[in-house]
């Protein structure tokens, strides 16, 4: 009996623990994810980001998207991209920076728990994310040539 | 502005999406949570490190890293992110480990349901996925070698795998 209760109550009291973690992280990030939309702030960042999107061979809308995947998640990224016409390589070279840099607001902050410091985390998956970008570009359009 | 919208706004949107979101996260976390500790109790997580000591070795991380990796990859960060702390709180891993395993899994986790989204729109599953392991990887080993090389006098200690076993 002990051999059943004792992982099941260590267990139970470490989710208790997370998820009381994740509470104190996740309802102020999305009221301030709320606000920035509220306030447009979100375009602006988008409007920022729009002439990067060139280096990865993407159109500037995609940006949006970007933005989206970046400060709320993954799923608001989809959502924007349903809107875009993109070719085959142009979204699977979108859902790998996404895929690499996204819903940085909770994640870094769950992060920065085990020691790596939030700046850090965002300008690594931020910036790996436009490099990946602009190699994959390089890939598709070296491809491009050879066909 | 209208006040009234903003705060029905930010009660709505913000409170209850967000609450909605840890409800949704405690669905999956808190029987994997039961789960990893009888997993641990009946030492089955040997087991699993064993099999993933080539990845191990590929990104110069301690055997007893395996299991939050493996969660991460599998569950998404903030299961393998609740690891890292639970093991840095027991002092199962070294800085240096979890550092990279945190490097490593913020760049690549939940590789299932992450993959399946996107294409689900059209986009490539298998790039996708490879793609993202291989520059975790790289980064990752790019990050061990800046920080062995600039703390060099704790590297030559035997590393965290040697001083401390699981169970």
């Amino acid at each position: 009996m002990e051999q059943l209760v004792g992982p099941l109550q260590k267990g139970l009291s470490k989710s208790a623990s997370l998820l009381w973690l994740l509470t104190r992280v996740i309802i102020p990030v999305s009221c301030l994810v709320t606000l920035m939309e509220y306030y447009g702030v979100m375009e602006v960042i988008a409007r920022l980001f729009s002439p990067l999107m060139a280096l990865a061979g993407l159109p500037g809308e995609a940006a949006v998207a970007l933005t989206l995947g970046f400060l709320v998640n993954y799923y608001a990224a989809v959502g924007a991209i349903v809107g875009i016409s993109l070719s085959v390589a142009e979204l699977t070279t979108l859902a790998v920076m996404l895929g690499i840099s996204h819903e940085l607001p909770v994640e870094t902050v769950i992060c920065s728990h085990t020691g790596l410091k939030i700046p850090f985390t965002v300008a690594l998956r931020i910036s790996t994310a436009l490099v990946v970008g602009m190699v994959f570009n390089l890939f598709i359009i070296t491809a491009g040539g050879l066909c | 502005m209208n006040v009234k919208d903003l705060a029905q706004e930010l009660l709505y949107e913000g409170v209850w999406g967000g609450i909605q979101g840890i409800f949704q996260i405690s669905l999956i976390l808190i029987p994997v949570l039961i789960l990893i500790e009888f997993a641990r109790y009946f030492r089955v997580i040997e087991k699993i490190s064993a099999r993933m000591k080539p990845l191990m070795n590929l990104l110069t991380l301690p055997p007893e890293a395996a299991f939050p990796l493996a969660a991460g990859l599998g569950f998404g960060i903030v299961l393998g992110a609740a690891l890292i702390i639970d093991y840095a709180r027991e002092g199962i891993l070294a800085k240096r480990d979890f550092m990279l395993v945190g490097i490593f899994l913020s760049i690549n986790h939940s590789m299932v349901e992450d993959t399946l989204v996107f294409a689900a729109v059209g986009a490539n599953p298998l790039i996708t996925m490879g793609a993202r392991f291989v520059v975790a990887m790289l980064v990752t080993r790019l990050a061990a070698y800046i920080i062995d090389r600039y703390t060099q006098r704790s590297s030559v200690l035997p590393s965290s795998a040697s001083k401390h076993r699981i169970g």
